[in-house]
């Protein structure tokens, strides 16, 4: 399976398992709200009746109050009585916080009937009677709850396993086919594209005409450039699928190594090429530094003006690549790693030079500043 | 002489020492066979809580109708309807907060 491919399954089932456990939540509490309201009302029936005596028993008292003050109690249940202003006259409540608001109502185990009189005997206009409510009912609605929603996840997760697969095979197919196409393709260029670079320098330029000449050297930036964008789609087709390789590297010599590469392009538009190289290492996977590398010198030069000038600036922990080009609008820069952006179309490329740069650097936890002016030109820098 | 002189300033003191429920209410519902207590259970069966019940008491004192009385139809073709009172808010009130202390049932439940 795919990485990409992978990633897309792993997001559908992590949202589509969120999905089902809300669904089974909602559907649990729904479930469990309507068992409640089933256990209260069969309660009702039987508090109602505990009320209607009561209220008889508080008829006689009031008649006799003050004579007899002793508040009728009952085996059954406890009560309480409170006036309009909702004030306790007096109560025998274990638990003694009302809510005024519902006929009945389940609160700390015990449940609660309030009924409203319609004689205020004693003065009170709320009757309330309490039962001690066991919990029996809300075990067995776990089990089932527990037990069938567990049951329905399962279902609905080899369900969605079944339909994530299925919806995602033509996607799978057309992906394959792809990156095979991108692969073979990306693998014939490297034969003849070798062999060009390879032809190039083994010419002997000392028995060329000054026409010859420029001419080679045009060949050879071309083909140069070609190379650059053709590791730049290595890179994203099959290399970054790899394990990382990760040694120290001595950058200085990396340095010299890739701005003798690039002399050709920096000659062609007459650039000066200012190193200030100290010895700097860094530990890292060599084709992805070079990656990095490549980049930065590749946009400095093709972005540069004729006889500007191409800075690398090396210390240890830091690398800095400037140029004096046409540079870049303050408000591009934020955009600036978005992949298949270019902010100019005169120099060729996909746009997804940056986008690998900062790929990598982000890999290697290393920061990348970039401070740009319009006209002025570009400076790029790396911290880690 | 100083017998008399004593017997006018106890008398004097004690009118004082009583509250404006027992000045102003006391003495009339002696004559009357309901009792001042079984006036405020009804007052209690149709007001319930202490605020309703003095703003009803209140308002009859003053608005005295048959059709809003408590009492019982026979009792107002016996006795009639109260005349409306002339005492001031001030001791209307005074009357009611003690008459409602007196009789409330807050506390004496067992």
């Amino acid at each position: 399976m795919l990485k990409s491919e992978k990633k897309s399954l792993f997001r559908f089932l992590a949202l589509y398992t969120m999905m089902v456990i809300f669904m089974i939540m909602l559907l649990s509490l729904f479930y469990y709200q309507s068992q409640e309201k089933l256990m209260l009302s069969d309660q009702r029936a039987m508090l109602t009746k505990y009320a209607y005596i009561h209220t008889k028993r508080l008829k006689v008292l009031h008649h006799y109050f003050d004579e007899r003050t002793e508040y009728p109690r009952d085996p059954r249940f406890k009560s309480a009585i409170y006036d309009l202003e909702y004030m306790k006259i007096f109560s025998l409540l274990e638990e003694q916080n009302v809510r005024f608001d519902e006929e009945i109502y389940i609160i700390n185990n015990h449940i609660h009937l309030v009924k409203t009189l319609d004689e205020f005997y004693l003065g009170a206009k709320y009757l309330v009677v309490e039962v001690k409510d066991s919990g029996a009912w809300r075990g067995d609605i776990w089990k089932n709850i527990i037990g069938y929603g567990f049951l329905a996840l399962m279902f609905f997760m080899l369900f969605g396993l079944y339909f994530a697969k299925m919806f995602l095979k033509p996607m799978r197919d057309s992906i394959v086919l792809l990156d095979k196409f991108i692969k073979d393709t990306t693998h014939e260029l490297n034969t003849p594209l070798s062999a060009i670079l390879a032809n190039i320098e083994m010419m002997d330029t000392e028995v060329m005409g000054e026409k010859n000449k420029t001419k080679l050297a045009r060949i050879n930036i071309a083909a140069k450039t070609v190379s650059v964008l053709y590791r730049d789609l290595t890179y994203l087709t099959l290399d970054h699928e790899k394990g990382n390789q990760d040694e120290a590297i001595a950058l200085k010599e990396l340095i010299y190594d890739r701005t003798e590469y690039f002399s050709v392009l920096a000659q062609s538009k007459h650039l000066e090429c200012n190193l200030d190289l100290e010895e700097a290492s860094i530990t890292m996977d060599r084709r992805k530094f070079t990656r990095v590398i490549d980049n930065l010198i590749s946009n400095a030069i093709k972005y540069n003006k004729r006889n500007g000038t191409v800075g690398i600036t090396l210390r240890e922990g830091m690398l800095v690549i400037w140029d004096t080009g046409i540079g870049m609008k303050e408000e591009n820069i934020p955009f600036v790693f978005d992949r298949y952006i270019r902010f100019n179309e005169s120099e060729g490329g996909f746009g997804v030079g940056l986008s690998i740069v900062k790929q990598i650097l982000d890999e290697y936890h290393i920061s990348i500043q970039v401070q740009s002016k319009e006209e002025e030109g570009t400076r790029m820098v790396l911290r880690w | 002489m100083v017998k008399y002189i004593v017997m006018i300033a106890l008398s004097v003191s004690g009118l004082y020492c009583q509250d404006a429920y027992e000045r102003h209410c006391v003495e009339c519902h002696q004559e009357l066979p309901t009792s001042l207590q079984e006036m405020f259970k009804r007052y209690l069966l149709v007001y319930s809580g202490e605020q309703n019940v003095k703003a009803g008491l209140k308002h009859y004192l003053k608005h005295p109708l048959k059709e809003i009385s408590v009492m019982d139809d026979l009792f107002l073709e016996n006795y009639g309807v109260k005349e409306k009172t002339t005492l001031s808010d001030s001791d209307i009130d005074e009357a009611l907060d003690s008459y409602w202390n007196k009789f409330k049932v807050f506390n004496k439940l067992k």
